[in-house]
């Protein structure tokens, strides 16, 4: 091993550190008794999860967790669906408007959630949607992102299979459902996890759309909660840790597939 | 590419490869019909595929943005029970004189720029460090770095608000510690607020563009760097004349990625550490937008300012396209 070798290990090294210290530290806060929480001490020196019992017991967070979990399968669910449709549709035929249309989901990046929240906001309160999952989840079942992805990976799709289908008299939805959703499985599933992930992490559109603390996601609960209880530190870690442990988990699980369907996407 | 793979754009929606064989039973009027309504449908197929996707984005995304332009013509608390005035053009009028919309918009720069750094050019470095390790280690690596960007943002902010804490902050006192100073409260300075916030989303960022640059740099063929070595140029020369270059692309999208969402990056972290204080030094116009509709219930003065705030911004991301297309070099 050169120098040089070793010189880009170290950087790297105390790079992975300033990224998992903080992890690290909520973890460890989360674990720690009362009496510890202040002292700076690297290890828990007798964990215990008191701060978990104290969130368990004072603020609603399984009802905000089961919230959040819907909310983001829901979402995820929609999205996969209507982009693999969509997509399916520009990557198979040439049809009038077809630019047009594309253009449309490209063009939802530039209009920023600040910008459309007040019409929405007031369409949803019309409903009645406020503090339900309703509200959460309608008005995101499409995302121009999974709609780009998804095109992408249907473009890179072999033609013969599909040509072979239509020989055999499938009809297109045949097709797409007997043919191209097995052989996309693998980055379906990714864009799926990356869909999730993103989504459980919300914040914007349900700190709009929700005023109960029942009826709330996991992220706007975690912020009333500091607002509320502002010192107290080691609920509060224990609350964020449980915010997101069960992203973690599910990275640790699929976190190949995750960079891999990143790496391949081909965005760029 | 689509004409590549595609046969010649036709008028009407047809399937694509192969066409659909002649049906030969097709004799009289019935069978005409059916095969009439079969055209018919033929038609409208791809239509019935797009149709979910684009009804959500046009009930959702582009209703509302001509509700908001709508709106910004009343004045209007948000209540259903108020009724709506008509104002003209006044609310374009207050937002332009509104005091806090120069610091604002300033603030917004700051935040574009500053984030700049973390999420191109220290991405660039690590991409290419981590791309020369062989084996398992790199893809561990990366694997490390991804991690902030899967934890909320709101998780984030209050775990960083808790380090930073002016009297058990680990990282506040132990930084003093080593300086010898006495801690900062650095989220209540009206100066260092917002670099502190920089900081923070850059932190939950970096690993995001280490994973795009990653991703460009696995598209450059190895054949060009093989071809420069054997032709004996340094390392930095590769890397200075054929890799970056061939990235460029890469290096547009997620300037202009950062140039469009940064404003979203930092909402959560503006929202969380400081409410946009001290004395709104860390109010981007996003947190602006927010404050006034659902904070101030100014209904009409936040869609004005969304409305000028959104022309501003589309035209400038329009042109900044348009430059970078110019610079970019591609590998075709």
């Amino acid at each position: 091993m050169s120098v040089r070798h070793i010189g880009g290990h170290a950087a790297l090294v105390v790079l992975s550190l300033v990224c998992l210290a903080p992890i690290y530290w909520m973890l460890a806060t989360s674990l720690k008794p009362p009496s510890e929480v202040f002292d700076r001490a690297l290890l828990p020196r007798s964990a215990s999860f008191e701060n978990y019992a104290f969130v368990w017991q004072n603020i609603p967070i399984g009802r905000m967790l089961l919230t959040t979990f819907l909310m983001a399968a829901l979402q995820t669910i929609g999205q996969l669906l209507t982009s693999l449709l969509a997509a399916f549709a520009f990557a198979r035929w040439r049809f009038r408007g077809d630019n047009a249309i594309f253009l449309l989901f490209v063009g939802t990046w530039l209009i920023p959630l600040q910008v459309t929240m007040l019409p929405n906001y007031v369409l949803v309160a019309q409903l009645g949607w406020i503090d339900t999952l309703a509200a959460l989840v309608v008005p995101q079942l499409a995302a121009a992102f999974a709609v780009v992805l998804m095109r992408q990976y249907m473009r890179a799709f072999p033609r013969d299979l599909l040509d072979a289908a239509q020989l055999d008299g499938a009809s297109n939805w045949r097709t797409l459902w007997g043919i191209v959703v097995p052989n996309l499985r693998a980055p379906l599933a990714a864009l799926g996890i990356l869909l999730f992930i993103s989504t459980w992490n919300e914040y914007f559109w349900p700190l709009l759309v929700t005023r109960k603390l029942e009826s709330s996601v996991i992220q706007v609960g975690l912020q009333m909660f500091l607002t509320q209880e502002g010192d107290l530190w080691g609920p509060l870690m224990a609350a964020a840790s449980l915010a997101s442990l069960p992203i973690f988990a599910l990275y640790v699980v699929l976190q190949r597939q995750v960079i891999d369907a990143f790496i391949r996407s081909g965005l760029r | 590419m689509a004409q590549v793979i595609l046969p010649a754009r036709s008028e009407r929606a047809a399937p694509a490869l192969p066409p659909q064989r002649p049906d030969r039973t097709e004799r009289g009027t019935g069978a005409a019909r059916r095969r009439s309504s079969r055209r018919f449908f033929q038609r409208v197929e791809p239509y019935l595929y797009v149709v979910p996707a684009l009804l959500s984005i046009l009930i959702w995304v582009y209703r509302p943005l001509f509700g908001t332009l709508e709106l910004s013509a009343y004045q209007w608390n948000l209540l259903p029970t108020t009724p709506r005035l008509p104002v003209g053009l006044d609310n374009y009028r207050r937002v332009l004189t509104l005091p806090e919309m120069g610091q604002a918009l300033w603030n917004t720069g700051i935040y574009i720029v500053g984030l700049l750094p973390f999420s191109v050019i220290l991405p660039l470095g690590i991409a290419l460090l981590v791309q020369g390790i062989q084996g398992r280690m790199r893809g561990i690596y990366r694997a490390i770095i991804f991690t902030p960007m899967l934890i909320a943002p709101v998780v984030v902010a209050v775990v960083w608000r808790w380090m930073l804490h002016p009297l058990h902050g680990v990282v506040n006192v132990g930084a003093a510690d080593l300086l010898g100073t006495v801690p900062v409260n650095l989220l209540r300075s009206q100066d260092l607020a917002i670099w502190t916030i920089v900081g923070i989303t850059g932190w939950k960022l970096l690993g995001f563009s280490v994973l795009l640059f990653s991703a460009g740099l696995t598209n450059v063929s190895p054949d060009y760097l093989d071809a420069a070595s054997v032709d004996g140029a340094s390392g930095w020369q590769i890397t200075r004349y054929i890799t970056l270059p061939l990235l460029s692309p890469t290096i547009t999208f997620v300037v202009l990625l950062t140039v469009l969402l940064s404003g979203q990056w930092t909402f959560p972290m503006i929202s969380v550490l400081t409410n946009g204080g001290p004395l709104g030094s860390t109010a981007s116009i996003y947190y602006l937008l927010w404050e006034l509709g659902f904070r101030s219930f100014n209904v009409g003065v936040s869609s004005a300012a969304s409305v000028l705030f959104f022309a501003g911004f589309g035209a400038l991301a329009w042109g900044f396209t348009k430059l970078m297309d110019r610079f970019s070099f591609y590998d075709s």
